[in-house]
């Protein structure tokens, strides 16, 4: 690296999704700048953020590629597959590409991905965020968060291993824990996952994820889920803004059959 | 590169209703690669012996005996078919071409974590659903919406996702695409309206020999198995009959194992 100024530039919020992508930086142990976008005022709407991420949602990251020029990344997996490739030489926290276990790791970025995330996602959005009380919603993302978390809890306990490709951390774990760290937030219940629970914790020991997860902002969730007043209030302003997005996109499409 | 010939069929297993499964059977045509399908119905993937293929209990899953790897995930699948066997780049970019190369990947993981989930539950509200929920409905069609809108913006005065030629991310995308109407209930004519760019890119695609054959395999094995082509079994009037006709059946088989 010619520069002493980092070449990677993350841009992020104190989001499952957002702290993925700092815990893959500092397990790798890479520098990097910290762009802190705020979602409650619609920065990730904003042109100069939409040029970079056109689905303007975080996390979105930008590197200087091997041409000299700029890349534009998004989606938290593919940001997770590009920073292995380019920067796990040593395949600390990834497999050699073409092996079984590489394989097996993306199989399991994908399930996170396109199941967990998305899953746990409209959960939170039911049991905090939707405009009126939907209980069926509720049940609907609740049950199927739950049954994510015992494939992962069953795919630990019955081979009986600390990390989901076996023993080494990859990225496949680094993609799921902030989503499991919340758990709660969406309504699910950890423990009733001991071989998940104790994988969450083991995860939390490491200090990548320790440091990564306060980006770009303090990891409060935690906290937070430990005192319901406060949690209430926190699901009032969030409520406010998701509404007003909801809103705006509807707006921004109609018409559009 | 090994020689076609010498490449033994991988096999593919296909709850053929749903979209995710033809995303890949997509690219293994569109690469000319042997392929056999494996039909799972919606009562066996749930449960073993499946479940010991995908311990998610959803297809699709591949078994290739060349490399004697299971693996499911469409997406994960779609990673592995493209490293293993397009060392041609038919589909994709050299791995030197670095930049392609993870913007396909991306572009792949937007339909994984976007297109794929969100069209899931704007079908699921708008025609699964037994009860009608206005709020729930509104929200997944504006985020269906604003997803082409995404992919309208990106195509913008080009022809594909990445760079100037066909890929594997833009293959990706037509499965959900292609059945919108079935998704929102609208006018098939009208499923792209606002959007262009989408339905040029899409008719582009489906315009391909690869796709026809690929839906005619699916059309011909939903109709091996009693399934109209649009996913509804021959003999229910609705999905809402037929989803209470499979629940009926797994309570009762449940009882029976508890007895």
């Amino acid at each position: 690296m010619a520069s002493e100024e980092p070449s990677i530039v993350l841009y992020t919020t104190q989001t499952p999704n957002g702290i993925k992508i700092s815990i893959t930086l500092e397990e790798l142990g890479l520098p990097y700048k910290v762009q802190k976008i705020d979602i409650s005022k619609n920065t990730q709407k904003e042109q100069w953020f939409l040029d970079i991420n056109p689905n303007g949602r975080i996390p979105a990251l930008t590197d200087t590629f091997t041409d000299g020029k700029t890349i534009n990344l998004f989606e938290s997996g593919s940001i997770m597959q590009y920073l292995v490739a380019q920067y796990d030489k040593d395949y600390k926290i990834s497999f050699p590409p073409g092996t079984r276990e590489f394989y097996e790791m993306n199989n399991w970025i994908f399930f996170l991905n396109a199941g967990v995330g998305p899953m746990q996602g409209q959960a939170n959005h039911f049991t905090r965020y939707a405009p009126e009380h939907i209980e069926y919603g509720v049940n609907r993302y609740q049950n199927e968060t739950r049954r994510l978390y015992g494939v992962l809890d069953k795919h630990l306990s019955s081979k009986n291993i600390p990390y989901l490709v076996g023993d080494k951390c990859t990225i496949a774990d680094i993609a799921h824990w902030g989503w499991i760290a919340s758990a709660g937030w969406a309504g699910i219940e950890i423990n009733d996952f001991p071989a998940l629970k104790a994988w969450e914790d083991r995860m939390a020991e490491r200090p990548g994820v320790e440091k990564g997860r306060h980006v770009p902002d303090r990891h409060g969730i935690k906290d937070l889920l430990k005192d319901k007043e406060k949690m209430e209030k926190h699901a009032a302003e969030n409520r406010a803004w998701v509404q007003a997005g909801m809103k705006d996109d509807a707006e921004k499409h109609k018409g559009k059959k | 590169m090994q020689s076609i010939d010498a490449i033994k069929p991988i096999k593919i297993h296909v709850l053929p209703a749903g979209p995710n499964p033809w995303k890949p059977v997509l690219i293994l045509e569109e690469l000319g690669l042997p392929y056999s399908l494996n039909f799972i119905s919606f009562e066996d993937v749930k449960k073993k012996p499946f479940t010991d293929i995908n311990p998610n209990g959803r297809a699709p899953a591949i078994e290739d005996p060349n490399t004697d790897l299971t693996l499911w995930e469409s997406g994960a699948i779609i990673q592995y078919i493209i490293s293993q066997y397009d060392t041609n780049h038919i589909l994709s970019y050299p791995s030197y071409a670095l930049k392609e190369t993870h913007l396909c990947n991306q572009w792949l993981a937007f339909q994984i974590s976007g297109q794929g989930p969100y069209f899931g539950q704007a079908a699921w509200f708008n025609v699964l659903h037994p009860e009608k929920l206005p709020s729930a409905i509104a929200r997944y069609n504006a985020e269906l919406k604003r997803i082409l809108s995404v992919l309208d913006g990106a195509l913008e005065g080009r022809q594909w996702l990445v760079g100037d030629k066909m890929t594997f991310a833009d293959l990706a995308f037509t499965v959900w695409n292609d059945r919108i109407e079935d998704l929102i209930l609208c006018e098939k004519e009208k499923k792209f309206e606002g959007f262009p760019n989408v339905q040029a890119w899409h008719e582009r695609m489906t315009s391909r020999p690869a796709w026809k054959k690929a839906m005619e395999k699916r059309e011909k094995l939903m109709d091996e198995h009693g399934l109209l082509p649009n996913g509804m079994p021959k003999g229910f009037k609705s999905h809402g009959e037929f989803h209470a006709s499979v629940e009926a059946k797994r309570k009762a088989e449940a009882a029976e194992v508890k007895e």
